[in-house]
């Protein structure tokens, strides 16, 4: 009698798939499925009144929703490239101290230990026109003698937002690209500066190709986490004033719970999701790219 | 000789450069965070004064004694969703490291048909919107009566934090040449013995991130946990940040007072975890 | 669990016939309720140990949330069927979304014992014909506070008398609010007032003074009547106040906390406000404006009436709950006399006309209490409830941004109102209420 010998990688994987599948694949099914339904939560009859492709229908043609949309990708890709950028100065810059290093690790990580709420109450308070510190110390200092509407000017309303972001998780690219300088061959690097290369260039040329595996992973997750600033901006602006900040979460969300209309908020969700696909399928790609060029097997 | 001191006069600029770049980073960084650590000992008049006061004129305890004390007084059960907080996110990222070490290794070292699409499809229930997973999950757990309790909140999590977990092993063991692992299996060691003794001690530098990140994850968490968790049984303290607000009313200096509660823990943690990082430098003696 | 109810029906029957309730009535009944949670709430279930002991029941507090929280759980119960716990908090803007939820109450509580509460808080928890909850000590209107300093100027006295022709006093009147606070105005140190920026605040708000103005928010059937003259009025009202800069530019964003908080550093003038704030306002170690503070009854609008937009919490029984009785009799002991008496000594306003009396009778003392007793007193005299229709907060969700639009200027009056009107209108209609 032959034992069914599962390959190995399977049993490894199972764990995760098995969880995953519970958790979230079975959840997936039944709110895709009430997407297709007119389900509103206070009536809870209305899960088996389908209406096929309405609530799809309804979002494509409304002109609040794609305005979301369209914002969304902007705040995305402004916070992410920002958020990589600042992460990889803030990175570099701390690898290269040589006392305290501990210290200033633990500093650097030290807005990842905010939960989104108390962010969001934060800089809502921060960024408040007429008591927060921002303008407080602008008075002070003697820069300006205005008010400025940090939240409900239409531009400061989403640099506000953004910084917000900004400031939570740079800690995150920078501590996954710092764990990802000291795990770079020290080899290639010396033999760089034997050979005569300025430290941009080593930079520029050794270092940065080494780097991107764990740049590409951190941008990938970041960019799928950014969708979990639903919080943040809900508490700072809740999408307004006049719906200048209105992103696809503010939106999904309120139509969700405030609005109790679930189905609508799926069918909104479930478009919004090829967002965040499109999104991991790039930067997988890009990771995958990257990998074979360092020879690290795919 | 000129160039000598044009070089050292270089090199100055740029620590200078560098002791500034970084002082100015780390105050951003650290400046929202320390005001909120300031105003839990802040009366709430000099909190939000105008003209602002900077130099603060009285520093007391009031907000912490509030916060410890009984139900009528500004009370809140701290302790207890602190022990909450503390179950959950331990556990489940002891859970999602294990789970992770073992989906990454597997994406790492081995080649199989449809890897890819398992891995990004791995990743993609990450991209599912909270929205979308909360009420159904809700439903799912009510039903099978885990709602409002540790095993409920700490399988949700494990969820949340494996994707990432996965990925972040995954590219850790991928630093780490076969020859090492193929090396200590000439040797006589199992391939099971040759990942503790070879592969594990190099990866810990990913696995440690790794865990600070779940752990982090977990700690934090508000959209999920207010979903799934209804009383003391298990709200944690996200949750608990709620408490200080009344449908009109706010108290400021009170979720300060628990915001520090629930940063020393997670800055201690990330402080003692910190040197596995550095495990990862030993790698660079080893390529020949 | 049929005996204990029958046994129970008999105990509550012998035991209603006064208000004593009968020792141990409820023995060995287990009762699952979901209440509010928050600091402003909580000191109330100090009691509930002893009803316990009195009745013999005991009272399982499964949930303790927040009341945005809790009302996404009880909308979560309601998909997941879950709904079988007793009691619930409830709020009387956030009640008729729940039609199926909870039970009448007027077959559970005598009608002797109804007639205790204040009548129009009773009316505003009567939908459709059903005693839906028994509000709790935590009523809330809004009543102006002012900074007293303002008004004990001579020389400001004479320069406003100069401006605008009559003499300066608290405001009665919201046009004379509005030119004070552009009188008082100094940005960026010193506003004359401020107002609720977003969500159903601001709607809420536009809705009390739409009223106040004359006019109506929605007609009968719940189409929206706010695109009129009344309502072009009151939004004006907000536009020119912004416009005028006598309120702080980020107005348009603030809601509640950030108003208290306004108030209390000292920078703002004049503030429409609940009565949970009044102790905060006046403690020095909180508000910069403690002991320079004033408190007026809500002014009127230009159709002489008050604006009193209002609510207040409260508890209800579930349809589905094994033991009605029981929960009745939980809801009506958190709300009776004794109760509300604990719970308003706080500061929370109550809802039974007898603790009224002694609230402002124990406050006699403190020259404060009592002015700010008396606004809110008289403020509530006519104030009033939400439209009662399940889609009053989606209804918000739609008004509020069109509003902003026109304040910040993004939009004319006439034209804010008119996308409003439509699509509240279009939502109506797409729920089939008309």
């Amino acid at each position: 009698m032959t034992r069914l010998r599962l390959p190995p990688w399977l049993v490894l994987l199972l764990p995760a798939i098995i969880i995953l599948a519970a958790v979230v694949l079975v959840p997936l099914v039944l709110s895709f499925y009430s997407s297709f339904t007119a389900y509103q939560l206070t009536r809870p009859e209305t899960l088996w009144k389908w209406i096929g492709t309405f609530n799809y229908r309804k979002a494509a043609g409304d002109a609040n929703f794609w305005w979301a949309f369209g914002r969304t990708v902007l705040l995305l890709t402004i916070a992410l490239n920002l958020e990589m950028l600042l992460g990889l100065g803030l990175a570099v810059m701390v690898s290269k101290v040589t006392t305290g290093q501990r210290l200033l690790r633990t500093a650097m990580m030290f807005p990842m230990m905010f939960s989104p709420v108390l962010v969001g109450f934060q800089f809502k308070f921060i960024f408040n026109d007429n008591v927060g510190l921002v303008n407080n110390a602008l008075q002070s200092l003697g820069l300006t003698d205005v008010a400025i509407p940090w939240l409900v000017d239409g531009h400061l309303a989403l640099f506000s937002i953004i910084f917000a972001e900004i400031w939570t998780s740079t800690s995150v690219f920078a501590i996954l690209i710092l764990a990802g300088l000291y795990a770079i061959p020290q080899d290639p690097v010396e033999a760089a500066k034997v050979d005569g290369c300025t430290p941009w260039q080593s930079f520029r040329f050794v270092t940065l190709p080494f780097l991107m595996p764990f740049i590409y992973i951190a941008m990938a997750i970041r960019s799928l986490d950014v969708a979990r600033a639903y919080d943040i901006v809900q508490i700072m602006t809740n999408g307004g004033p006049a719906r200048r900040t209105e992103l696809l979460w503010t939106l999904i969300g309120r139509t969700a719970y405030v609005d109790a209309r679930m189905g609508y908020a799926n069918a909104m969700g479930y478009i919004a999701i090829l967002l965040s696909i499109f999104f991991t399928i790039y930067f997988f790609r890009k990771l995958t790219a990257a990998r074979s060029e360092l020879g690290m097997g795919v | 000789m000129a160039s000598n001191a044009s070089h050292r006069a270089r090199k100055r600029a740029l620590s200078a450069a560098h002791f500034i770049g970084l002082f100015l980073a780390m105050s951003l960084i650290c400046l929202p965070g320390l005001w909120i650590v300031l105003n839990s000992f802040r009366p709430t008049v000099e909190i939000m004064a105008k003209p602002p006061v900077w130099i603060p004129n009285s520093l007391n305890l009031d907000h912490y004694r509030a916060m410890f004390g009984g139900v009528g007084e500004g009370g809140v059960p701290v302790l207890t969703y602190f022990r909450n907080s503390l179950i959950i996110s331990v556990t489940s990222t002891l859970v999602a490291l294990l789970v992770g070490m073992a989906g990454g290794y597997a994406f790492a070292r081995y080649r199989f048909k449809g890897k890819a699409a398992l891995f990004v499809g791995l990743m993609a229930t990450r991209a599912v919107p909270g929205v979308a997973l909360s009420l159904p999950l809700f439903i799912i757990m009510a039903r099978a009566g885990i709602i409002d309790t540790h095993f409920g909140l700490i399988l949700t999590y494990v969820a949340l934090n494996v994707p990432f977990t996965v990925w972040l092993i995954d590219g850790f063991f991928r630093q780490v040449p076969r020859e090492l692992a193929e090396a200590a299996e000439i040797d006589g060691c199992t391939r099971w013995q040759a990942f503790w003794k070879v592969e594990f001690p190099v990866a810990r530098a990913g696995i440690a991130s790794a865990g600070i990140f779940a752990f982090l994850t977990s700690w934090n968490e508000y959209a999920l946990a207010s979903q799934l968790t209804r009383s003391v049984n298990s709200k944690t303290m996200p949750v608990g940040l709620l408490d200080f607000t009344s449908q009109f009313t706010l108290n400021w200096g009170g979720m300060c007072a628990l915001a520090v509660l629930m940063i020393i823990p997670a800055l201690v943690l990330t402080f003692l975890v910190q040197k596995h990082l550095i495990a990862g430098l030993t790698f660079g003696g080893v390529k020949g | 669990m049929k005996r204990l109810a029958g046994v129970s029906v008999a105990a509550l029957m012998l035991g209603l016939s006064g208000t004593a309730f009968a020792e141990g009535e409820f023995a060995g009944v287990t009762l699952e309720a979901k209440l509010i949670g928050g600091q402003q709430y909580e000191a109330l279930y100090a009691r509930i140990p002893e009803w316990e002991k009195m009745t013999g029941a005991t009272v399982k507090i499964i949930s303790q949330k927040n009341h945005f929280e809790l009302d996404k759980e009880f909308k979560s119960d309601l998909a997941a069927s879950t709904t079988n716990w007793c009691v619930g908090s409830n709020h009387s803007s956030f009640a008729s979304q729940y039609p199926s939820l909870y039970t009448d109450l007027t077959p559970l509580i005598p009608a002797d014992q109804v007639a205790e509460y204040v009548p129009a808080n009773i009316a505003a928890a009567t939908l459709d014909g059903k005693l839906v909850m028994l509000p709790r000590a935590q009523f809330d209107v809004s009543a102006l506070y002012y900074q007293k300093s303002l008004y004990t100027d001579p020389a400001k006295a004479e320069a406003f008398k100069a401006k605008f022709g009559y003499d300066l006093a608290v405001p009665e009147t919201w046009d004379q609010l509005r030119d004070q606070a552009e009188f008082f105005a100094s940005p960026p140190n010193f506003y004359g007032t401020q107002y609720a920026g977003k969500d159903e605040a601001i709607v809420g708000r536009f809705y009390e003074l739409v009223v106040a103005n004359g006019g109506k928010l929605f007609n009968d059937d719940f189409s929206p009547a706010f695109n009129s003259d009344a309502g072009k009025q009151s939004l004006q009202w907000f536009v020119d106040l912004y416009k005028a800069g006598a309120v702080p530019p980020g107005t348009t964003n603030y809601l509640w906390d950030d108003l208290g908080n306004g108030f209390a550093s000292g920078t703002i003038g004049l503030n429409l406000d609940w009565p949970g704030w009044a102790g905060f306002f006046n403690d020095p170690a909180a508000s910069k404006v403690a002991g320079n503070v004033g408190v007026a009854p809500a002014p009127k609008g230009s159709a002489g009436v008050r604006t009193g937009w209002s609510g207040f919490h409260g508890f209800s029984v579930t349809e589905n709950c094994a033991n009605k009785e029981a929960a009745a009799a939980l809801v009506l002991f958190l709300t009776n006399e004794e109760s509300q008496i604990l719970e308003s000594s706080a500061g929370p306003l109550p809802s039974r006309t007898k603790v009224w009396e002694h609230v402002v009778d124990a406050a006699k003392s403190d020259p404060y209490k009592t002015e700010v007793l008396a606004a809110f007193q008289e403020t509530g005299k006519t104030a009033f409830a939400v439209p009662a229709t399940p889609y009053w907060i989606e209804a918000t969700n739609l008004i509020y941004p069109e509003l902003q639009a026109a304040i910040l200027g993004d939009k004319s009056v006439d034209e804010a109102l008119q996308a409003a009107s439509d699509a509240v209108d279009g939502l109506m209609r797409e729920n089939g209420v008309y």
